[in-house]
C-alpha cells in the first residue's frame, strides 16, 4: 500500500482507481510499519469509494481488519447525495462504553475485591444467551425501548435525569422507527436488556492511577485512587439482527441505484432512498436499545456495589461520567473545504470527540470538550480523554475507540494454551470472573496493542487530550 | 491469509479449519459434495459456539433455506442456524442436509443448550458477507466464512 507521510502521526493513501477521496491514517511510524500489509488499509481505500464521501476516508490508530469497513474507520458522506452503509456501522449498532465514578477510594475496596467481583458477576448476566437481568419484555415494551432509549430506563427506575444528560445524544437518537425492526430482532433482544454479552464486552472496576490534566479531571469529578466502573457493551441480538436484516435489503437494492462497491459487506444505498430511510429508522432504534442496555447494567452494577460493600447509596456516590457510542452513523454539521455541510458520519470502531463549546454537549461538559472513553486490554489500563478543536477540523469530530487487536482470536487462544491466565492476571492485580476460559484467552492483554500508544498518537495529532488513566482490578466477562 | 489447523478443536477437527482474522473469526471448509459442505458448515457453527462433545443428540430441529446462489445459501443457512441457537436455545452436534434445487433442508440433532452442562466457547454475533466464498473445483467443494464475534 502506497502511503505518503504527512506528519509524524498522519499518513495519506493517495486517491487511485475508484476512490473518490484519499484515505488518511492516524498512526506512528512504528504502527504504520506493522500495518503496511494489513488488509485494513485496503479497507480504508475501499471505503473511499462510497458515493457522496467527503474529505477523507479516515482511520484511527487502533485500526484493524474488519469486514467491509476497517474497525477504527470514519467516513462522512453528504447528507443529501451520499449513501448509508449498514456495514459502516457494524453488527453491534451503538456498541459503546460508559464510565461511572464512585466516591470510594481503592483502599476501601481492596480488601473486598472478591465479594465485589462475585456480586457483579451474579447481578449482570454475561456470556452466551445472557438473559434475565430484568423481567422479559413483550414486543410492545421493546418497541418503547427502541423509541425511547435510556428514557425508558428513567421511566422504569433504572436511571436518573442526570444520567441521561451525561449520555451521548441524551441516550436517545432521534428518528427511531420501531416498525422497521424485524420480529426476529425483537425476539433476539427480548431477554437481553441489561446483559453484557461476550467477546470483547466487559465490565471493569478500576482505580484512577494517573491524572494528566488536573483541571479537566476535577471538572469531570475524577481524582487519583478513585474507584470507577467502565461498561463496554452494545445492542445485543436486537442490533446484530437489525444489521443482518438490512445488509440483505441494502445489498439487494444497490444495483437499482447503480452502486458498485469492491466488497459486498460495504453495501450501501442513497440516504434518501426508501431502503436507506428504513435502515436509519431501524438503526436509531437499535442504538436506543443499546443506550438503555448500558443504563440498566449501570443500575445493576450500583446495586452490586451496595450489596457487596454494605454501604449506602450516598456513600457510594455512583454517578455517570459519560457514555459514548463507537459504532454508529449520525447526521452532524462539519466544515468541508471551508463550508459547513450536513454530513452523515459513519463511525465504525471510532468515538465521537467533539471539541469544547460544541452545542451538542450538555451544559456541564461544553466548556471541557466531549469525554472520550478508550478501553485498553484487561491487564493494562483504559483512558479518559476529551475532544479538542482539531477534531472538528480534521476528523469529523472523531477519535480512537480502543487498543485495537494485535493478534487474531485464534492466535491468542493458541498462545494461551496451557497457561493459567486467571492466575497471570491476578498477579497483575486483576481479578477476573468469566463464563468461558476461551473468552479470557481471546482477550488476554497481549492480544491487543498497547492502548497508551494509541491515545498518544491522537494527542500528538491534537485530536484528543488525555485526562486520566484507569487501572482495572476486577473484570467481568462473558 | 495463512491457514493452520486450530489447536482448540475437538473431534470436529477434520471438518473445518479456523483461519487468522485479526478482529473476527474465520473458517475454511472442504467437502467432497455440496450437501456435505453445508453439513460441515452447520456443525462448524455449533462447534465454534459450544464444546459440542458434551451435546447429546436427543432432539431434532429442521431449518429450510432457499436462495439463487450458493453464496447466499451459505450465508442464509448459517444465519438461520445462529437464530436457532440464540433465539430458541437449541445446540446441535450433527446435521444432515437434503438438497432440492435451490433450496436446502437441514436436520439438526442435539438438545436445548444448558450452560450447566455445555461449555460455552464464544458468542457469534453474525455471519458476514466479507470474503464469503463457496466454490466447486475439481478437487471438491470449498467455502470460507467470516463471523462477527
Amino acid at each position: 500500500m502506497n502511503l505518503i507521510k504527512l506528519s509524524d502521526y498522519l499518513w495519506e493513501i493517495p486517491k487511485t482507481g475508484a476512490m473518490r477521496v484519499p484515505g488518511r491514517v492516524y498512526a506512528s511510524a512504528k504502527m504504520i510499519e506493522a500495518m503496511r500489509e494489513d488488509p485494513a488499509l485496503t479497507q480504508v481505500a475501499n471505503v473511499a469509494c462510497l458515493p457522496g464521501i467527503v474529505g477523507y476516508s479516515l482511520a484511527m490508530p487502533d485500526i484493524h481488519w474488519g469486514y467491509g469497513f476497517p474497525i477504527g474507520g470514519v467516513a462522512a458522506v453528504d447528507a443529501r447525495e451520499g449513501v448509508i452503509s449498514p456495514g459502516g456501522v457494524g453488527y453491534d449498532i451503538n456498541c459503546g462504553v460508559r464510565l461511572a465514578r464512585t466516591r470510594l477510594d481503592f483502599s476501601f475496596v481492596e480488601p473486598r475485591i472478591d465479594q465485589l467481583a462475585d456480586a457483579l458477576f451474579a447481578k449482570i448476566p454475561a456470556g452466551v444467551g445472557s438473559w434475565g437481568a430484568i423481567p422479559g419484555l413483550s414486543i410492545e415494551q421493546l418497541k418503547e425501548v427502541v423509541s425511547q432509549g435510556a428514557h425508558w430506563a428513567l421511566r422504569n427506575g433504572y436511571a436518573t435525569r442526570r444520567d441521561l444528560e451525561h449520555t451521548e445524544e441524551g441516550g436517545m437518537l432521534a428518528g427511531a422507527d420501531p416498525d422497521r425492526i424485524s420480529e426476529r430482532a425483537y425476539t433476539r433482544g427480548a431477554k437481553q436488556l441489561g446483559t453484557l454479552g461476550s467477546g470483547n464486552h466487559f465490565l471493569e472496576v478500576s482505580r484512577i492511577d494517573e491524572i494528566y490534566d488536573s483541571k479537566l479531571a476535577d471538572a469531570l469529578g475524577l481524582e487519583l485512587g478513585q474507584v470507577t466502573v467502565l461498561i463496554h457493551s452494545g445492542s445485543r441480538g436486537l442490533g446484530h439482527q437489525t444489521c443482518d436484516d438490512y445488509l440483505k435489503v441494502v445489498g439487494g437494492a444497490m444495483a437499482r441505484y447503480g452502486i458498485n462497491l469492491p466488497d459486498r459487506q460495504l453495501a450501501a444505498v442513497p440516504i434518501s432512498s426508501p431502503e436507506g430511510q428504513a435502515y436509519l429508522g431501524a438503526m436509531a432504534g437499535a442504538a436506543n436499545f443499546a443506550w438503555c442496555n448500558r443504563q440498566v447494567m449501570m443500575h445493576l452494577a450500583e446495586q452490586a456495589f451496595l450489596d457487596a460493600l454494605s454501604i449506602a447509596p450516598r456513600e457510594l456516590g455512583f454517578e455517570l461520567v459519560y457514555d459514548v457510542c463507537h459504532n454508529i452513523a449520525k447526521f452532524e454539521e462539519h466544515s468541508v473545504n471551508g463550508q459547513m455541510r450536513l454530513v452523515c458520519v459513519h463511525r465504525k470502531g471510532a468515538t465521537r470527540a467533539f471539541g469544547p463549546g460544541h452545542p451538542a454537549l450538555p451544559d456541564a461538559l461544553r466548556p471541557l470538550g466531549q469525554p472520550v472513553l478508550v478501553p485498553g486490554d484487561m491487564g493494562r489500563y483504559s483512558f479518559v480523554l476529551v475532544g479538542l478543536e482539531t477534531a472538528m477540523r480534521e476528523t469529523f469530530g472523531s477519535s480512537c475507540h480502543g487498543a485495537g487487536r494485535l493478534m487474531s482470536r485464534m492466535k491468542a487462544k493458541k498462545e494461551a494454551g496451557g497457561r493459567d491466565l486467571r492466575a497471570e492476571l491476578k498477579a497483575l492485580g486483576v481479578t477476573v470472573r468469566a463464563h468461558s476460559r476461551g473468552g479470557i484467552a481471546e482477550e488476554m492483554p497481549h492480544a491487543y496493542k498497547d492502548v497508551a500508544e494509541v491515545v498518544e498518537v491522537m494527542e500528538a495529532a491534537r485530536v484528543t487530550r488525555r485526562v486520566a488513566r484507569l487501572k482495572p482490578f476486577a473484570v467481568i466477562k462473558g | 491469509m495463512p491457514t493452520k489447523p486450530t489447536a482448540t478443536q475437538t473431534e470436529d477437527a477434520a471438518l473445518f479449519r479456523e483461519f487468522e482474522h485479526t478482529g473476527d473469526l474465520g473458517i475454511e471448509l472442504e467437502a467432497p459434495t455440496r450437501a456435505e459442505l453445508f453439513r460441515r458448515a452447520a456443525i462448524a457453527l455449533a462447534a465454534l459456539m459450544v464444546e459440542t462433545a458434551s451435546v447429546a443428540e436427543t432432539e431434532q430441529r429442521q431449518v429450510a433455506v432457499e436462495a439463487q446462489a450458493d453464496l447466499d445459501l451459505m450465508h442464509d443457512l448459517l444465519t438461520e442456524l445462529l437464530a436457532l441457537f440464540t433465539v430458541e436455545g437449541f445446540i446441535w452436534r450433527d446435521a444432515s442436509v437434503t438438497e432440492a434445487g435451490r433450496s436446502l433442508r437441514v436436520t439438526l440433532r442435539g438438545e436445548p443448550f444448558d450452560p450447566a452442562r455445555h461449555a460455552f466457547r464464544g458468542e457469534i454475533k453474525a455471519v458476514t458477507y466479507h470474503q464469503l466464498m463457496v466454490d466447486n473445483s475439481p478437487g471438491g467443494w470449498r467455502s470460507r466464512v467470516i463471523f462477527d464475534v
